[in-house]
């Protein structure tokens, strides 16, 4: 190999024994030699945890359990690896038109058995070209600094080189995650006008969604559907236009019939089980959770929450007492504290189903226990709320829908789980809605209220109320953006405090992290320059 | 072709594979093990062809830059005949073009793989643009095309001759014409110019 890669670090999973030593004598021969080899997902994790990888090599089939496909799509979703890091997927042909359109969430290449090692070289070695061209994208992607990711993309689109296309993709992706819909349309229909491939046109789906063009995007959807059966990310879409619109039955009809085409990732088996309980068909719902979770028994791609629904499925028919053995079995697979929250909430709705009234209690009171609700995922929430309406405390369930709404206030998804909560509860659909709305609307007025304050020069009132509100809803990046905004202000007003200073960077880094490309950073970083500048002379 | 033949046949390709992977691995065996690679690769287009037939072959193109999908078929296939000069020659191809590059790859391969057989030193492999399209193509210095296969450009796949089963070059074109740009359709197209030409043109 022409690459010094003495030095990249390598992991090879596969389950065959043949293929392992095949591919050690390859990579050895190619001059890598820093290379571990394991047979399972879990060794794999479990060397992931002390080692950073440059290229990892995964077969497609791993025995019966979850395949390389999910397991790939398990890391990223979970940020667990590099965006530069090489993801490569070994297939047999059989199976590579399947593998090849499962899943948005593409290795960086696939190799194709039977290969020479001379061949399996060549391709390494293009991949490693790519991984130097991509570094500062990738690290920029890493940091989900999606206006660098941006500015790093369009320094090198004008050069049209072979990454060309490849750029498009990334810039256009980066510009959704940015909340620029309108652009990354227009960069997607830029390919689409060079040719009319699938992901440009889900990107421009998922663009025209966001813009409020919901009709449009079912139409170019269908289309995709229409010409590629195999795009599975296209039924994930559609169902979700479907769903937006409130018509449940179909949606649960589009993902039913992605799951004749593929046997699907495990967020779509989500997606669908959870669909089939709000809509009424706990049966199906049953039959997909209980289907994946035995296929992906030893696997981490599992989750609490994949459990949550499966009991949900079970007591919605009837089935409450095999709901609390399912739940107690499953818990003992879990040791983190989140987890621990979600199954003790499963529980209590469980233990009130079956008439435990008492134990139902303990459990929720457990679940509750763990504290700081302002940290918990929305979702963890929404099961909290729904384990208290079990029990009658109505009292309870509302202020946690209201706090997860809040908390989330743009987020459509998680307000139509709320709504599904609230009927479940034997809330009226209207009256839910018009709850939902009211609450959200509260929150825009709280935030607004205090930008009106701050400017009208009631800059102390102002504080008071973005502060609190901020604490409270630690997730709602507007309201923690105008809280470090006016602490800046009045800091700047009223001279240095060091206090004031330490609650404002406080609310400035979690702005960072969330949304590392906020407008209104930089109006905060000006005012604490002035600041510094202040107190320097 | 059913599918218990089918699947017979996937089994018995992948054990070559291995025996062929295992040949690799000595130092004395090079010859064998491109008999046992090639008998695979036979086997994988008798696939290919059941997939055709039944209808399941569909087309996913993707990004690629010629140059290096050439590099990386010429390294392959250095390994295989070590004692034939392969040389590859670029006359501007796109920085980028769209094709299924898996199933290129393979009829391509093919069509080396018959190039290496027939000729006497040396195989070219090129990528130029013909008109408006991509063209990827195979040149040997053996002694071309037979007439009735340059007649015929692989429209059935019962040509038999010296350089295969003619199963190839069928599944070759139906893989060029499966790519399709508004109102163009890639094609095949088999010359005879001191040696075999073979072009595959991709819209």
């Amino acid at each position: 190999m022409l690459l010094d890669v003495s030095e990249k670090w390598v992991l090879v999973i596969d389950d065959l024994e043949g293929m392992r030593s095949q591919l050690r004598m390859s990579l050895s021969s190619a001059g890598f030699a820093k290379l571990h080899v394991v047979s399972c997902i879990k060794d794999a994790l479990e060397r992931m945890e002390s080692s950073r990888y440059d290229v990892i090599l995964c077969d497609y089939s791993l025995g019966d359990s979850t395949d390389g496909q999910q397991f790939l799509e398990y890391l990223r979703t979970n940020d667990l690896i590099s965006r530069n890091t090489i993801f490569v997927i070994i297939t047999a042909e059989q199976a590579y038109e399947k593998v090849v359109s499962a899943s948005e969430c593409a290795p960086d290449d696939y190799l194709l058995k039977p290969f020479t090692s001379a061949q399996f070289t060549a391709r390494l070695e293009k991949l490693l070209e790519k991984q130097a061209y991509f570094l500062a994208i990738d690290k920029a992607t890493d940091s989900k600094n999606w206006g660098k990711v941006i500015a790093e993309c369009n320094k090198k689109l004008p050069l049209k080189d072979k990454y060309f296309i490849e750029l498009c993709k990334i810039k256009a992706s980066a510009l959704m995650r940015d909340g620029r819909p309108q652009e990354a349309a227009d960069a997607y229909q830029q390919v689409l006008n060079l040719r009319p491939v699938a992901w440009a046109k889900l990107g421009l789906a998922r663009a025209l969604s966001v813009l409020n063009k919901k009709d449009e995007a079912q139409k170019v959807v269908r289309e995709i559907l229409a010409e590629s059966p195999q795009f599975m990310a296209a039924y994930d879409v559609l169902s979700d236009l479907l769903a937006a619109t409130g018509d449940k039955k179909s949606a649960l009809g589009v993902l039913q019939k992605a799951r004749e085409v593929s046997p699907g990732t495990m967020s779509r088996i989500r997606e669908l089980s959870s669909l089939a309980v709000s809509a009424g068909q706990p049966e199906l719902a049953e039959t997909v959770m209980r289907e994946a979770l035995l296929k992906h028994k030893y696997s981490p791609v599992r989750e609490a929450n994949d459990y949550a629904v499966l009991s949900k499925a079970l007591i919605n028919q009837g089935k409450a007492t095999e709901a609390l053995a399912m739940v107690n079995d499953a818990q003992k697979t879990f040791k983190d504290d989140h987890s621990a929250i979600i199954f003790a909430a499963t529980e209590s709705v469980a233990h009130c189903a079956v008439g435990n009234h008492s134990e139902a209690d303990a459990a929720l009171k457990r679940a509750m226990d763990h504290g700081d609700m302002s940290k918990l995922p929305a979702q963890t929430v929404v099961s909290l709320a729904d384990a208290c309406f079990a029990l009658g405390k109505e009292e309870d369930a509302h202020n946690l829908l209201r706090h997860a709404i809040q908390n989330n206030h743009e987020d459509d998804a998680l307000k139509r789980k709320v709504h599904d909560v609230l009927t479940a509860a034997g809330k009226d659909p209207a009256e839910a809605t018009a709850l939902i709305e009211a609450t959200t609307r509260e929150v825009i007025q709280l935030n607004n209220d205090g930008v009106k304050k701050a400017q009208s020069g009631q800059l102390s009132e102002a504080i008071e109320l973005l502060c609190e509100a901020a604490n409270r809803l630690p997730n709602n990046l507007q309201i923690v953006a105008n809280a470090a905004l006016v602490m800046a202000l009045h800091l700047v007003r009223n001279g240095n405090n060091s206090q004031e200073l330490a609650q404002c960077l406080h609310y400035r880094s979690a702005l960072v992290n969330k949304s590392p490309n906020n407008p209104k950073l930089a109006q905060i970083d000006t005012l604490l320059k002035q600041l510094s500048d202040k107190s320097a002379s | 072709m059913n599918n218990l033949y089918a699947a017979v046949i996937h089994d018995v390709k992948n054990q070559l594979a291995e025996l062929s992977l295992r040949l690799g691995e000595r130092t004395d065996a090079q010859t064998e093990m491109s008999i046992a690679m090639n008998a695979s690769n036979r086997l994988s287009e008798m696939l290919l062809m059941h997939r055709h037939q039944s209808r399941q072959l569909s087309i996913n193109p993707v990004a690629v830059n010629a140059p290096d999908f050439l590099s990386i078929l010429a390294a392959e296939y250095r390994e295989l005949f070590p004692n034939i000069i392969i040389v590859l020659q670029q006359n501007n191809p796109p920085a980028f073009s769209f094709f299924d590059d898996a199933l290129v790859r393979m009829a391509l391969g093919n069509a080396l793989h018959n190039a290496c057989r027939v000729a006497k030193h040396k195989v070219m492999l090129f990528a130029e643009t013909v008109d408006g399209m991509l063209a990827l193509g195979v040149k040997d210095d053996g002694s071309g095309y037979p007439d009735e296969i340059l007649a015929t450009g692989g429209a059935s796949p019962s040509n038999i001759s010296n350089r295969g089963t003619g199963l190839g070059l069928y599944l070759a074109r139906q893989i060029a014409e499966l790519h399709q740009l508004e109102k163009r359709q890639g094609r095949i197209e088999l010359s005879n110019e001191n040696g075999a030409v073979f072009r595959m043109l991709l819209p």
